[in-house]
């Protein structure tokens, strides 16, 4: 739940930032939305906390779903939801899980929105960061260095979001106006990659 | 900005409540914003819902021969999964429950994870998408067609089909024939203006119209200078008949106000629509004109075109007690 609080914070002190980034490709409510459901989240940290994990995952995806609405609500509630399923009866959560929470996450939203990397989305941050992820745990790296591997994805890839031309979603149509700007959805995944990361290193 | 509202952030429950107090057959269930009907008949359940903004689509359309639930989202905006899932709950008498969706991204995903869900309670949910525009192949909010006024056929004719006791699979048939049979095309006069946002979603000059724009004001094919309602039916029609050629058959016209144009315009168009559809052979069986599927208080119209058999006939014909639709 301390992460659920950093998250909601570092949103809450981007907004304007993001909500320009959203204003020139969309409707700029992205921060809005956002934000509403973190601090959603926030209201209910007690019970969250004492509930097992799987439950937590599943009550912060309904949670998201309910108060964002839209697509950005019903896509982040499919990861969180996704994630509950992995987590199963787990009670604690390592490196190795973590991992495979992550990917259920992206899957959740990549299948949800019939989307694919490259489509200038919240997907570009994620699914690098999960990959190198991913990659280093298999090559045995040790748990620090994984991590920042994890962080260091995230980052290039919202940055790879700024050339990119818009597949999907409401930026679409202004396809062209887009580029030269990063994607506001990966920067708001992106943070909370990083608010990750951050949190375990410390 | 004038509107008769009280706060921005209670229009849709207060609009609800207020409608539910005018069809005492109808309830309503708070937060989830989830319109019924109070009487089960024990039958197939049809659900369907969207961003409001649309009145009376969608909650107008639930009692018998129609909806047996609507569930509405934020102004625009669809509605979240869980909303939908109430909506599923509500309809279903355990012979399972058909959604009826319109094309837009928001709308199909959100209603896709309702299906999940209500799944995972052992209700059957089948689905359908409705793709009637034939303005532009992708839009802002959608991938392919935008569903729009064809919608309320969709409701219609599935309806009648559910209400004859038919089996899931059978409803989804007829929803999905009304569907590949319906085609629509709209145009605006002017913008529309969200209670929360304050101000118009797009401009137009004092002498411009938009043919082809969607149910929230989104882009449509061109902007041009106003046209006569002759004009209009011409441009309106030729678009849908390009697209599906019912030349020689029968059909149902909708000819339909989007909230601010008044009843007036509406049969000025409808009769040069008439005369446009009789000049291609069309035999027009049935009409409707009114405000079915609206955008807030924009001004324009759409036209959509039915066609028909003797199967969906029928069902066109059959009885429905709806606050929006009665025959």
């Amino acid at each position: 739940m301390e992460y659920i609080e950093l998250v909601a914070k570092k949103i809450e002190l981007n907004k304007d930032y993001v909500t320009e980034l959203d204003s020139i490709t969309g409707d700029g409510d992205h921060w809005v939305n956002m934000n509403m459901g973190f601090q959603r989240v926030l209201k209910d940290k007690e019970s969250l906390a004492s509930m097992k994990l799987s439950e937590m995952f599943q009550k912060v995806g309904m949670l998201i779903m309910s108060t964002v609405g839209g697509s950005s609500g019903v896509l982040y509630g499919s990861a969180y939801i996704k994630a509950a399923k992995v987590l199963g009866d787990e009670t604690e959560m390592d490196i190795n899980l973590l991992c495979e929470v992550l990917e259920a996450e992206l899957n959740g939203i990549m299948e949800r929105g019939k989307a694919k990397p490259g489509y200038k989305t919240m997907i570009d941050a994620l699914y690098p960061a999960v990959t190198r992820f991913k990659e280093s745990l298999e090559k045995g790296l040790d748990n620090h260095t994984a991590l920042q591997e994890l962080k260091q994805g995230a980052i290039d890839g919202m940055n790879s979001t700024k050339e990119m031309e818009a597949v999907k979603g409401r930026a679409y149509y202004q396809a062209q106006k887009g580029v030269g700007h990063i994607d506001p959805g990966a920067v708001t995944m992106c943070y909370q990659i990083e608010v990750l990361v951050d949190y375990l290193c410390k | 900005m004038k509107k008769i509202i009280n706060d921005p952030n209670d229009v849709v429950s207060e609009m609800l409540q207020g409608l539910v107090k005018a069809h005492p057959q109808l309830v309503y269930f708070d937060e989830v914003e989830v319109i019924a009907k109070k009487d089960k008949a024990e039958k197939v359940g049809l659900v369907s819902g969207g961003g409001s903004g649309h009145e009376p689509a969608h909650a107008g359309y639930v009692g018998k021969g129609m909806l047996d639930a609507a569930v509405a989202g934020n102004v625009f905006a669809s509605p979240s999964p869980d909303r939908v899932l109430k909506g599923i709950q509500e309809a279903n008498t355990g012979k399972g429950v058909l959604l009826i969706i319109k094309n837009y991204s928001g709308d199909i995903m959100n209603f896709d994870m309702a299906q999940e869900l209500a799944g995972m309670e052992g209700i059957k949910v089948e689905t359908v998408v409705v793709r009637d525009d034939v303005a532009v192949e992708d839009s802002t909010h959608s991938t392919g067609r935008r569903g729009i006024a064809g919608t309320v056929f969709v409701h219609k004719l599935a309806g009648a089909k559910a209400e004859t006791g038919a089996t899931l699979d059978e409803v989804k048939r007829v929803a999905e024939k009304t569907i590949a049979n319906v085609r629509s095309m709209g145009m605006a006069m002017s913008p529309c203006v969200l209670p929360g946002v304050g101000k118009p979603g797009f401009l137009l000059g004092e002498n411009e119209i938009e043919i082809g724009m969607g149910i929230h004001g989104e882009p449509g094919v061109e902007k041009t200078s106003i046209k006569t309602a002759a004009e209009l039916a011409e441009i309106l029609c030729d678009k849908i008949l390009a697209d599906y050629d019912v030349t020689g058959n029968e059909v149902a016209l909708m000819v339909n106000g989007l909230g601010a144009t008044p009843l007036m315009e509406l049969y000025i168009l409808n009769n040069e629509v008439e005369k446009k559809l009789s000049k291609h052979n069309i035999k027009i069986y049935k009409i409707f004109v009114g405000n079915y599927m609206t955008s807030l208080e924009m001004a324009g119209c759409s036209i959509t075109l039915l066609k028909l058999d003797e199967e969906l006939k029928e069902l066109l014909d059959a009885k429905c007690d709806t606050p929006a639709m009665k025959v």
